[in-house]
């Protein structure tokens, strides 16, 4: 006996491939963003420096970042001079101590953009992200320091 | 597929002489994609309408709202939205050429702007026949403000809706 339903106020439809049950997606939740780190800092030539100023290359820049696919880094640059930058990432074990040392390199290159200019860098670039840690790096290559604020958001 | 007209107390009948039926309905495994497809709306935490009006486009850069001020954003908390759909008609008799251009920048926690000025998202020209429908993606999305801005030679009235959609996830 094949099922049917109401598909509008006065029709009968069998269920089938081309006219399926008219259900709602009740199971799913909007993908919220969440504002990760808001930072200013001064670029300078010294290595391994990341967005929070350290230098200890075992801390990370981000942490707790397992629930989300990527995150979206913001920055606006005050100086255009020649800038490397490093996105490192990693996973944490249940109490949060990395699974070993060192990091993975999800991307590394040159900062974009000029002086008084705004840039936008997805981590990772392609795929998904769901690493515990991140850091990231920069390291000015030529010129004079300058500061970039870095805004991160985390999307779910 | 077979379809039937049936009388709302013919409907009635049939649920009640079929409850059994009736149950049997809520465990049927039902494709997602189907499911997707059938869902009449997204609720509104899904897409959001950031902005809907009228601007009268003249040979200045103006904003949707209609302002020539760079330093003000069109919409703003932006930040969840994977992408924005500006969706326009432009009214008159003449074939519409209409230039665009899309800002956007971040901010911080307190909403002031990172830094100066704006990030260009991307530039076009709307030409199309007149009174025609034209719809922009602006793909780039999680930035926190937008400024959307025209300019027309030939003076004339957008009428505009901008929506921004979030996207879903199963849970």
């Amino acid at each position: 006996m094949p099922v049917r339903f109401l598909r509008n106020a006065s029709e009968l439809a069998d269920v089938s491939w081309e006219t399926p049950l008219p259900v709602q997606v009740a199971n799913a939740k909007p993908v919220p963003a969440d504002t990760l780190l808001v930072a200013t800092t001064t670029v300078t030539t010294d290595a391994n420096r990341d967005l929070l100023g350290s230098t200890s290359t075992e801390l990370p820049t981000l942490d707790g970042c397992m629930q989300y696919r990527k995150l979206v880094w913001f920055y606006f640059r005050a100086g255009g001079d020649s800038t490397t930058y490093r996105v490192l990432a990693r996973a944490t074990d249940h109490n949060g101590a990395p699974l070993g040392t060192g990091w993975i390199t999800l991307a590394t290159g040159t900062l974009p953009g000029e002086a008084n200019t705004w840039g936008r860098i997805e981590i990772p670039s392609a795929g998904d992200g769901y690493y515990d840690q991140y850091r990231i790096e920069v390291q000015r290559t030529a010129g004079s320091n300058y500061t970039l604020t870095s805004k991160i958001v985390g999307v779910r | 597929m077979s379809a039937e007209r049936i009388t709302r107390r013919e409907m009635l009948k049939r649920l009640i002489v079929a409850p059994v039926g009736a149950a049997a309905l809520a465990t049927l495994p039902v494709r997602e994609g189907s499911a997707a497809a059938l869902q009449p709306y997204y609720e509104p935490y899904f897409v959001a309408v950031l902005w809907e009006g009228r601007t009268r486009c003249d040979s200045l850069w103006r904003s949707l709202k209609g302002d020539v001020v760079p330093v003000l954003p069109t919409v703003q908390g932006t930040t969840p939205y994977d992408r924005l759909y500006w969706t326009g008609y432009a009214l008159g008799s003449a074939p519409v050429n209409v230039n665009m251009r899309v800002w956007a920048r971040a901010v911080d926690h307190n909403g002031v702007p990172l830094g100066n000025g704006w990030r260009a998202i991307g530039q076009a020209t709307i030409q199309t026949p007149p009174q025609r429908w034209f719809r922009v993606e602006i793909p780039e999305g999680h930035w926190d403000e937008y400024r959307i801005e025209v300019r027309s030679a030939t003076p004339r009235l957008v009428y505009s809706r901008v929506i921004a959609s979030q996207g879903y996830w199963k849970e």
